[in-house]
């Protein structure tokens, strides 16, 4: 195919030709190491013949196949013997057992593996000098293009299914080289304990083994060579990347593990990123010849001034992508708990921030929050203020994390939800926001923290500055239309979607307190009132400011007729010193009705009192609440006085009566009182308890006027105070109540509806039975569910005839 | 009649080793279930669920009566149907036996009442409950398994609908 040229000078050549294809050939590929150590030396060709040579090869077009037959020959010679040699030399020590050795075993196949390839390597670097000179009218690709080839050709062959154990070996080894550079350079920064502690143990916080057969000097040189080789052969980036990414992934992880998990109030952030320093340091040994030890890279001419930085930077940015992922993985998981220890967790919470802004992981992160939400919060077995407490702390915590507030509103929608469907919700966070339940005060702190004229204004925003430290001063300014939509309180207010609820509950409350004290002590109440105003608005609030007015008009009223008494003359004096507490009916919310007769003695200062008040303010009177308030009263007994008891008025009326007859039956006091005789048993047991009454047989209750036992009085004042606070507080909490009949209402309607028919004792034992919650049912007598039930008559949602109710048939 | 070849007194003794046994697990079973089942009818009142509805028939929790009303656009609309659930001491690892008190119309109710679903077979699951059951059998209603009918006549008749509805109003007693 050649002979293109004339035949003669072909048969001249024919001896020659031969002859001049060997000498080029051996040329190149002859001891590689003539060439590279000494070129002048004897071994090489003459320059002079060479040329010869060439020139006759390309006499005969042949030149240009030298380059072929080059590439082809390593190609062979590869495949053939180098890269069988190489991965036996990997795997041939089965029985070697020391990591030190697998380290040798390793280097040392790879500087076989450059020794065999070297040759070739120098043969194509010759060639490609000579294709650049222009030798023997040589063309081609040049040194660099052909090495590129070479190269490509070797890790093709080399690396197209590399058996585990490469990985594994590389893996090992620079684990190991790992843990020997940043023990070295732990020494030099004198830094942690966890370092010093192996080395206690007698062995070498480098490479394990006992300090005397340290080798980790040995592995830093290994690691050196090794890079060198690999770089050389440009198999850097194959061999080493996966072991290095490994390497790093298992490091921080672990090292996160170790250090962050659970551990919320510190940051880790500038701790990490002085260890990654660290780990930058070993990558650099790893990647060093690349990064510009390597003679041919340099003279490829690496742009940059500093050729290693590129790699390296490369890493960097790799490094910190894992960090990130690895961190917003774990505090997704941990996020619950970290809200849940906000604001305590919020160094944890920035750096999460830090890193969720670079890794895109706000999807799983809701996701897995929200579950969270709703399998440790959201069930029956968390008390309503528990969840509120940390719906408070996840408002803090999210919008720290996410300014924008969408992963709040998102996450905690469940939360919102969920709160609705509890029916003490409004009363709990009435009360927290009063400050009226111990625990959660947070409520009541932002409350009286914002300056909520600012919530009303629409300032230009100061995106810069959202710094919301809740515990830190106010800051005037730090208000916008963003702001208010993670404000707590209006957050806790809009779960129900109108504020008009709060209101109505927080009057409930507020009743509840001011007719709980009877001192006219308003201080705290006025307070919390006026931080309601500026929040709700001047005319939500009116009802409340009438309240807190009637109270400071009783105590003027009342300041008003003692003084006019005093001035009566000795016997006209009352005897009776009576306070009233005069509430203006259209503002207060209703107050629970009972009956109560009082004995004379009371019920006619009450009527004093009354006519002088009508004096006092003309065209009004009193409509007294004989049930309401708090009697203090003097016992004297034959051989004992109890002083300054305070009691409920059906307390005091009994023991009133008993000072004129000094036994009574219970249906005698229950006819005087007024009272069911269930409720009188009820409010005997005080003074039972108290030692001054005591049951006689056959019913009657008698006066104990000398007491026997001297531990009773003691014991039992503490049951006063008990007794008190659970009759005055069912004075005021109708609405609570009437929200527990609606519960009632729901178990009523499905008995009906699936036993059709039920007669009232029956309803009762079935709620009393079924009904779950809390001690309300058993306060709910018969007669209270039949009045209940009656006004379901009365709105035709319930049928009774001979006895027995059903629903009304279209009920459904 | 095995007891008779066995030493008496070695069977008797393990009868009342088991009875015992029986009956200290099953009480504190009983009680756990009891809590659960107390919970499940708390839930199902709360939920509020329009057409569903149960409840325990006396003061024994752990049998309940079950009303479903027929879904609306199916042709069950305004029939009411009884059903009795009883649970399992095992409950809730074991499924309740659920069947329609009120005769049903059905093809994949019998005679009896007894309802072929598979939830309440091999598909059981802890994870369901009073309320998650009797929606599906709501939803059976309207969508019946006519692959396996336990009333071939329903199944065959199920296609037309309209002789359907009339079929099963005319034949419906509460």
């Amino acid at each position: 195919v050649f002979l293109r040229g004339s035949v003669v000078l072909d048969m001249m050549m024919m001896d020659s030709l031969p002859a001049a294809w060997d000498s080029v050939t051996s040329a190149l590929v002859s001891s590689n190491s003539c060439l590279q150590m000494s070129p002048m030396s004897s071994c090489t060709l003459s320059e002079e013949a060479l040329s010869e040579a060439l020139d006759l090869l390309s006499g005969h077009s042949l030149a240009q196949c030298v380059e072929g037959w080059l590439l082809e020959t390593m190609q062979v010679r590869l495949t053939a013997a180098v890269a069988p040699e190489f991965w036996a030399g990997l795997e041939q020590p089965e029985n070697e057992v020391e990591e030190r050795d697998r380290a040798r075993v390793l280097l040392r196949a790879f500087r076989t593996l450059l020794v065999r390839l070297e040759p070739f390597l120098g043969g194509l670097e010759r060639l490609g000098t000579w294709q650049e000179e222009g030798r023997g009218g040589l063309s081609g690709p040049g040194s660099r293009g052909l090495r590129e080839r070479a190269l490509s050709v070797i890790r093709a062959v080399l690396l197209f299914s590399p058996p585990a154990v490469l990985q594994d070996r590389v893996l090992e080894f620079y684990s190991r080289t790992f843990a020997v550079h940043m023990s070295r350079e732990g020494e030099t920064e004198g830094e942690t304990e966890e370092r010093a502690h192996p080395s206690d143990g007698g062995l070498c916080s480098g490479c394990a083994v006992p300090v005397e057969e340290c080798w980790c000097q040995e592995a830093l040189e290994q690691l050196e060579e090794l890079s060198h080789i690999l770089s050389r052969l440009q198999l850097l980036e194959r061999v080493s990347s996966e072991a290095v990414t490994n390497i790093l992934h298992r490091l921080i992880e672990q090292r996160m593990e170790q250090r962050c998990r659970g551990e919320y109030e510190n940051s880790f952030l500038s701790d990490f990123q002085e260890w990654l320093e660290h780990v930058l340091g070993w990558l650099s040994r790893v990647f060093v010849s690349e990064a510009g030890g390597s003679s041919v890279r340099a003279a490829l001419g690496s742009p940059t001034g500093q050729p290693g930085n590129t790699v390296l930077q490369r890493w960097r940015c790799h490094m910190h992508q894992f960090f990130c992922r690895i961190y917003v993985n774990m505090r997704i998981e941990e996020l619950f708990s970290i809200i849940r220890d906000f604001p305590e967790s919020k160094p944890a919470i920035e750096d999460l921030k830090f890193c969720l802004e670079r890794t895109n992981q706000r999807q799983q992160l809701l996701t897995s929050l929200k579950s969270a939400f709703e399998t440790r919060l959201l069930h029956p077995g968390v008390h309503t203020s528990d969840i509120i407490t940390v719906y408070i702390s996840a408002i803090k915590a999210l919008r720290e994390l996410d300014p924008s507030m969408v992963i709040l509103q998102v996450a905690c929608q469940p939360i919102r939800k969920y709160l609705r469907t509890r029916e003490d919700t409004v009363r709990q966070i009435v009360a927290s926001l009063t400050g009226d339940t111990e625990g959660c005060s947070d409520l009541a702190n932002e409350l009286s923290r914002t300056d909520p004229v600012t919530l009303e204004t629409q300032d230009s925003e100061d995106e810069g500055s959202e710094q919301w430290g809740w515990f830190d001063t106010p800051d005037p300014v730090r208000s916008c239309s963003k702001r208010r939509s993670s404000d707590i309180i209006s957050l806790l207010v809009s779960i129900y979607g109108s504020k008009e609820i709060f209101i109505d509950e927080y009057r409930t409350v507020l009743a509840d307190r001011l007719l709980h004290q009877l001192n006219y002590n308003t201080a705290r109440e006025i307070r919390n009132v006026e931080l309601l105003k500026l929040r709700f608005g001047e005319s939500h609030m009116h009802y409340c400011e009438v309240m807190l007015k009637d109270v400071a008009d009783s105590r003027r009223i009342n300041a008003n007729i003692r003084e006019e008494e005093s001035r009566l003359p000795e016997e006209e004096q009352p005897p009776l010193a009576l306070s009233a507490m005069i509430l203006s009916s259209e503002f207060w919310p209703t107050l629970k009705e009972e009956k109560l007769e009082l004995p004379p003695l009371a019920s006619k200062a009450m009527e004093v009192y009354t006519h002088r008040y009508e004096k006092l303010k003309a065209m009004r009177t009193l409509s007294w609440k004989p049930h309401l308030g708090s009697v203090t009263l003097d016992i004297e007994l034959e051989d004992r006085t109890l002083t300054n008891l305070s009691v409920s008025p059906i307390h005091a009326a009994i023991i009133l009566h008993f000072q004129d007859k000094s036994s009574w039956s219970l249906e005698e006091l229950s006819t005087v009182l007024g009272v069911p005789q269930e409720m009188v048993r009820r409010k005997l047991t005080l003074w039972q308890q108290q030692g001054v009454l005591r049951e006689e047989a056959g019913g009657r209750y008698t006066v104990v006027e000398t007491c026997a036992s001297r531990e009773r009085p003691e014991r039992s004042v503490l049951l006063i105070d008990s007794d008190e606070e659970g009759d005055s507080n069912t004075t005021t909490q109708s609405e609570q109540r009437e929200e527990k009949l609606q519960l009632f209402w729901a178990y009523i309607q499905a008995m009906l509806t699936n036993l059709e028919t039920m007669t009232l004792e029956r309803i009762h034992s079935m709620l009393r039975m079924f009904v779950a919650t809390g001690p309300v049912v058993t306060e709910m007598d018969v007669n209270e569910l039949q009045a209940f039930l009656q006004k379901k008559v009365r709105d035709h949602q319930l049928i009774v005839s001979g006895g027995v109710y059903r629903l009304p048939k279209s009920s459904h | 009649m095995a007891s008779q070849n066995m030493d008496p007194a070695a069977a008797a003794a393990s009868t009342t080793a088991a009875l015992k046994g029986g009956e200290a697990g099953g009480s504190a079973a009983r009680g756990s279930v009891s809590k659960r089942l107390q919970q499940e009818l708390m839930t199902l009142m709360m939920s509020g669920d329009k057409g569903i509805s149960a409840f325990p028939e006396s003061d024994n929790l752990f049998k309940w009566i079950g009303t479903i009303d027929g879904a609306q656009g199916t042709v069950y609309e305004g029939l009411r149907y009884k059903l009795s659930l009883e649970f399992p001491s095992g409950y809730p690892y074991k499924a309740p036996r659920v069947k329609f008190i009120t005769p049903c119309y059905h093809p994949n109710v019998d005679e009896q009442g007894f309802i072929c679903l598979d939830i309440l077979k091999e598909k059981w699951s802890a994870l369901y409950d009073v309320r998650s059951i009797l929606l599906s059998i709501q939803s059976l209603l309207g969508e019946p398994n006519n692959e396996s009918p336990m009333n071939a006549g329903a199944a065959e008749l199920w296609e037309n609908q309209e002789a359907f509805r009339a079929h099963l109003h005319a034949t419906y007693k509460s």
